[in-house]
């Protein structure tokens, strides 16, 4: 009988084959330095897909975006305005946005029953609801374990004015772990002490790895090629710390993106996937509006607009969406009810996602909210589908299981299927 | 064998009547028939024969090609930084090195062994060990870490018994000034019934029965549902409260309140009408029945808002007696191989929290002796690590000429032909760290006559908390593997705090290295492999640094002996204890 369900055993599993797997080589990757970034754009348009999620945390309201409702009691104040993609309406709260709708696709129909933060952000980022004892990798970790190539020396997985935790990789192991920008800075200890020169350096690591070779004969080994090859990650990571150099954006693309931390951290975003790196995390807060729902919307889209925009037309241009998948969500959305401190409060009951790029159909819709946008009355999903959608997008069978320990572990939850209408 | 099953079976027939006869009166407890229980056989105790010489005899006779393939016994430097690695969670000074080194009592190792497990930081080190396997590094909750941290070195040091310090933990609800830390293990979990289920099957019973919350366990036919809320069972009445009054948060326990599951697969028995419930029981043990009250009569202080209700009886408090029960064999027998997993690098049930009939242990006579001495030996934490470094078996050297050869195969782990290396825990590699460096040396002589285990700790500790936060793993997970990743390269190779402690000062091996005559080089080179290693160069290795010091001075001599000390400190001799 397999276990359909959450089960602990793939924990108990060691991580060892995982890091066994990615690091061996890493040194022979130092050599992709070297290419000029044309060869290595094109190489990476050819085999690797990327993604990036745009993370509006609090919970952005649907009505305000994505599905808006104008005239109706629980509408707001805020019309619809057309966009490129014919048919297509969304918030006028986002004219920029409106503008690059035909490389999105909207998911109106989700319908996750969750209105805690941390579960709804946990269904939206796993595609599972939460269940006691085990614990499912974070698509971040698990996209990074997908599409990474095997010897990278990139991390798979960044992740940019949001934060994150060590512990979004789980039994994936810390290789998938994301690596934390926090505030817009290249992680700690990348350059060489100041006491240190690169000759010297290079004769430390040489006589270490003699000595640790003198030491590893008559030895098994299986524990110090692990220690090894992390030495030899580390140098990979210092060849290319270029990819976390962000002095150099133009003035014309700094006012383009917007002088504050999210339209830089767009920017980020945006060198990270020329680089080469898998999957980024963008975040945006804080729409968590229980009061003063309108107010705060215009001042948060309004910081939001034109970077998102910005970004997706700027990856369009340089032939990076064709494989770039973009997902744009967050723990749920905001009820129709509008309360008495004007503010919107928890709603994961319907609600809509934005998802673009490589895999999607743009402009497409799919779902249908009713009137007043309390329920769904068309094609009704939740984060499996949308978990589904997304492996399809960027070229994975989803149906089928992986296993990342020899435990087969289901890719989405089986008793969901892609959102078929938006695929491309 | 037929004997020893026949005298289980009597037991067990014991043990159902006297469950028949008190079920009368608990009808709950009638309907379900217990399987076997764990059954503690009367502990053998063998006639004077100490431990580790069992421990060799049975390691021996597991594998008819144990001699042939097994590694010499190993060098005294290499006992010495293992032992003192393993006892203290330090490789040892150059000192103390020296000292050992130069020793002519043969029984200097058994000697040595009763130094490092009389000193202060053994009681450290040991409690740190346990604190991560009790608490699996989880961040503070409710509880004062330091607290909880003290409780457990407080206990190592006067040694207490490994089944009283579980007792304490489990019936900890924190309600008192005495039991505050120890209530740690429940709050820092939320009082989560779950996480607790799991995390008290896996830690002290060998059983991860994650999978069987939801049905019987897929892969492990002896692992029930039944079992899984058994344990649940004890925990269900519990919760968090936080007591606004006395501003404290304590683990409360209600009166009332069963567990009630059902496979998500089947319906096990047809007749069933819904869920099942059942009382606490630990395994396959006897379920521990309890009082019925009249309604309305359950509590000593009845529930009410803001007040903490306190029933007259409580089934958590059962919990900690039902595990260290001599009847649950499986707790003796889990904290066995864990030790022994801790010392020798691998369980003799492995992994550690699979310990179910699939998974046979590799040598299975030997950890039931290794039970029963544990419990005829009242839990003496002390005394059972004492026995597993004397053997042969841990002095064994983790060199061994067969690796390089076919039979290599069978050098498997399991048959503890060889010391298997084990990678330093953070605490232990940021403590060889400064004691490679000499920076231990550097503080232990500013300190003077203030020097002691915590005054020096206190000094260093900011490295310690540094090395595991990145090298700790995940709080709320078992360690497993061995994990090294780039960014923990990265901090011992470019971090200022690794980079200013190599750098050569009075006192620290930097300094002490280039102190020794340029004309002496081949000194030099034993200051270095004596500081960091713990033994001397061999004759390459000597030729090897006297040729690369040649010629050099001033800064550029000063600049080699950092690198040299960092080149040493990060080869993988330095980074596994062998």
């Amino acid at each position: 009988m397999r276990c359909k369900y959450a089960c602990g055993s793939h924990e108990s599993l060691t991580r060892r084959a995982f890091l066994g797997g990615t690091a061996a080589g890493a040194l022979s990757m130092l050599g992709f330095g070297g290419m000029t970034q044309v060869d290595a754009a094109k190489k990476l348009a050819s085999q690797q897909k990327q993604v990036v999620v745009f993370w509006l945390s609090g919970g952005v309201s649907q009505l305000e975006t994505w599905d808006p409702k104008p005239g109706v009691e629980t509408g707001g104040p805020f019309q619809a305005i057309s966009t490129s993609a014919p048919g297509v309406q969304i918030s006028e709260l986002l004219p920029y946005t409106a503008q690059q709708m035909h490389h999105l696709a909207l998911v109106r129909g989700i319908n996750t029953k969750e209105n805690d933060h941390g579960k709804g952000a946990y269904i939206m980022q796993t595609g599972r609801k939460k269940q006691p004892g085990f614990a499912y990798p974070y698509l971040g970790s698990t996209f990074s374990h997908h599409l990474s190539p095997p010897n990278s020396p990139l991390p798979g997985y960044i992740s940019v004015g949001v934060g994150g935790s060590s512990a979004e990789s789980t039994f994936l192991g810390p290789r998938h772990a994301p690596l934390v920008l926090s505030n817009g800075k290249a992680p700690s200890n990348l350059g060489l002490h100041s006491s240190m020169t690169a000759d010297r350096d290079k004769l430390r690591r040489s006589l270490r790895h003699k000595f640790s070779q003198r030491f590893e004969q008559k030895r098994r080994t299986a524990h110090t090629e692990v220690y090894n090859e992390s030495f030899d990650q580390a140098a990979a990571l210092m060849a290319r710390r270029d990819i976390f150099d962000f002095s150099h954006f133009s003035d014309k693309d700094v006012e383009r993106y917007g002088k504050h931390d999210f339209g830089r951290h767009c920017l980020m975003a945006r060198q990270l996937i020329e680089k080469g790196v898998t999957f980024v995390k963008v975040g945006h807060t804080n729409y968590d509006t229980h009061s003063e729902n309108f107010n705060f919307h215009i001042e948060q889209l309004g910081e939001f607009d034109k970077p998102f925009a910005t970004f997706i037309s700027d990856l369009y241009d340089r032939g990076l969406l064709e494989h770039t998948l973009i997902i744009c969500m967050c723990e749920f959305g905001r009820t129709p009810r509008i309360n008495q401190r004007v503010g919107r409060d928890h709603w994961g009951t319907a609600w809509s996602v934005a998802l673009g790029g490589t895999g999607i159909k743009g402009g497409a819709v799919s779902g249908k909210t009713n009137e007043t946008g309390t329920k769904v009355i068309d094609r009704e999903v939740n984060g499996g589908h949308l978990f589904h959608t997304y492996y399809q997008a960027v070229g994975l069978d989803s149906t089928e299981e992986f296993y990342p320990n020899g435990q087969p572990i289901a890719k989405a939850d089986p008793q969901t299927e892609p959102i078929k209408e938006i695929l491309a | 064998m037929f004997w020893t099953n026949m005298r289980v079976y009597v037991l067990l027939l014991v043990v159902f009547l006297s469950h028949a006869l008190f079920a009368q009166s608990q009808p709950a407890v009638a309907a379900t028939i217990p399987e076997p229980p764990l059954v503690a056989k009367k502990p053998v105790l063998p006639a004077a024969k100490p431990l580790h010489r069992i421990i060799d005899q049975q390691i021996q006779q597991g594998h008819k090609d144990y001699q042939k393939l097994s590694s010499v016994r190993c060098s005294d430097s290499e006992f010495l930084r293992r032992v003192t690695l393993d006892l203290t969670g330090r490789i040892p000074s150059i000192e103390q090195t020296r000292a050992f080194l130069t020793e002519k009592r043969p029984e200097k190792r058994t000697i040595l062994v009763d130094q490092l497990l009389g000193s202060p930081e053994y009681a450290r080190h040991i409690s740190q060990q346990l604190d991560v396997t009790l608490m699996e590094r989880l961040r503070k909750k409710y509880i004062d870490v330091g607290a909880w941290e003290e409780f457990l070195r407080q206990s190592v040091a006067e040694n207490k018994p490994l089944d009283q310090m579980v007792r304490e933990i489990l019936s900890a609800d924190g309600s008192k000034k005495e039991d505050l830390a120890a209530a740690r293990f429940y709050l820092a979990r939320d009082g989560d019934v779950n996480e607790l289920t799991r995390d008290i099957s896996r830690i002290f019973l060998g059983a991860d029965l994650t999978c069987a919350q939801c049905h019987d366990h897929p892969d492990v036919n002896d692992w029930k549902q039944d079992h899984y809320y058994g344990i649940s069972a004890f925990l269900v009445r519990s919760f968090v409260f936080k007591d606004k009054k006395k501003k404290q948060t304590v683990f409360a326990e209600k009166a009332e309140g069963e567990v009630k599951f059902e496979s998500v697969f089947e319906v096990r028995d047809k007749t069933s009408k819904g869920p099942e419930t059942t009382l606490p029981v630990v395994f396959n043990g006897s379920k521990v029945p309890e009082p019925a009250f009249k309604k309305g009569e359950e509590y000593k202080v009845k529930p009410a808002k803001d007040v903490r209700p306190v029933p007259k009886y409580s089934r958590r408090e059962q919990l900690g007696a039902a595990i260290t029960s001599p009847e649950n064999r499986r707790f003796a027998r889990t904290m066995s191989n864990r030790l022994w997993a801790m010392v020798m690098g691998r369980g003799i049930v492995h992994p550690l929290d699979a310990d179910h009939s699939e998974n046979p242990p590799s040598h299975p006579e030997l950890l039931d002796t290794l039970t029963d001495q544990m419990m005829a030996h009242q839990f003496d934490l002390k005394w059972y690590l004492r026995e597993l470094v004397l053997s042969e078996t841990y002095q064994r050297s983790s060199a061994n000429d067969l690796f390089n050869s076919k039979d290599a195969e069978e050098l498997d782990d399991s048959k503890f032909t060889h010391a298997i290396l084990k990678p330093l825990t953070p605490e232990q590699f940021a403590w060889a760290v400064l004691e490679a460096t000499g920076q231990a040396a550097v503080y232990r002589n500013s300190l003077k006559k203030k020097l002691t285990e915590e005054s020096l700790r206190k000094k260093l500790v900011g490295y310690e908390r540094q090395f595991v936060s990145l090298f700790g793993g995940l709080p709320g997970k078992p360690v497993e593997g061995f994990e090294a990743t780039a960014d923990q390269i990265l901090y011992l190779s470019n971090n200022q705090a690794i980079q200013g402690i190599l750098s050569a000062r009075a006192g620290n091996t930097a300094g002490r290295v280039l102190k020794v005559p340029v004309e002496q080089p081949e000194k030099a080179a034993e200051e270095l492999y004596l500081s960091v290693l713990n033994r001397h160069p061999d004759q390459a290795e000597t030729k090897e640094i006297v040729s690369l010091l040649a010629g050099k001075t001033g800064k550029e001599r000063s600049d080699l002996v950092s690198d040299l000390i960092w080149a040493l400190v990060m080869s993988s001799e330095f980074r596994f204890n062998h």
